[in-house]
């Protein structure tokens, strides 16, 4: 019996935590009307010390444009493997892409940055576009990008 | 004692209850789980995400301000839709076709849902 009453106190213990570890978030990438074409852009994590940590999306299908993405093709070597299943179309001039993911809680105030590069057909590519630390305080304040981006912002 | 038991047995049955089909969902084919999906989407989630692909063509970028990277040698510049002109690189599955790379950035929950205004 108290095995039993052991195994299902550790189970419960062990489970209900893992419910609450991960939250959506959702990101908000206003584009300014540039007057070009589709923009790619690449959002992705670097930790306290810059390193590359992971990628969140990828606006663009095409891997032959990723080298204009410059700082996420150096940190990745344009590894297609790490946007599988993160990828959508490239974004028009003064479109808003919103994109809802289940980020794990451990990103939030604890050191890690957010990154935007982008990249337009004809255009200057524009590397480091956003960079925002991920704070829970500063979801919801919007920032503005170098280049193509009017502004930014990650809510939870 | 008893409730206590009865306590942990509930909150057992309801986590599994919880965590199994959100598993299952896990781990089924994405195309098993579409006409679910579907049900719960609206369309201005669905339509815009098909309608914003602005890349469609084989456009060249010519972007050689820091790379030289000009139209007259570049491989990638032939009219086939193919992807593979970087190393072999081939180009990622979709969002929705294969689930997201397991890069500690994201939970076990609901796939990304995106949308384009």
């Amino acid at each position: 019996m108290k095995s039993l009453l052991a195994t299902l106190a550790l189970t419960t213990a062990l489970t209900l935590p893992g419910l609450a570890m991960a939250r959506p978030v959702t990101l908000t990438t206003t584009l300014n009307n540039y007057g070009g074409d589709g923009a790619y852009l690449a959002l992705y994590v670097t930790d306290a010390s810059g390193a590359y940590v992971g990628s969140l999306w990828m606006a663009g299908g095409k891997s032959k444009y990723y080298e204009h993405l410059s700082d996420w093709y150096r940190a990745t070597g344009g590894d297609t493997a790490q946007v599988n299943g993160i990828t959508g179309a490239s974004v028009g001039a003064g479109r808003t892409l919103e994109i809802t993911l289940d980020l794990a809680d451990a990103l939030f105030d604890a050191g890690y940055t957010f990154h935007i590069d982008a990249a337009v057909e004809d255009m200057r590519d524009s590397p480091n576009e956003v960079a925002v630390p991920l704070t829970t305080n500063g979801a919801g304040t919007p920032v503005t990008g170098r280049r193509y981006i009017a502004s930014f912002a990650y809510d939870m | 004692m008893k409730k206590t038991l009865t306590l942990l047995v509930a909150s057992t049955a309801l986590t599994a209850a919880i965590g199994v089909p959100a598993w299952s969902a896990m781990q089924a084919p994405s195309d098993v789980l579409r006409p679910v999906a579907a049900l719960f989407d609206d369309a201005p989630q669905a339509i815009p995400l098909v309608l914003a692909s602005d890349d469609d063509d084989d456009d060249r970028w010519r972007d050689g301000s820091r790379r030289g990277h000009d139209d007259d040698d570049d491989d990638c510049d032939d009219d086939d839709d193919d992807d593979d002109c970087r190393g072999g690189a081939r180009s990622p599955a979709p969002a929705g076709s294969v689930a997201p790379p397991q890069n500690g950035l994201f939970g076990t929950g609901a796939p990304p849902q995106v949308q384009v205004n």
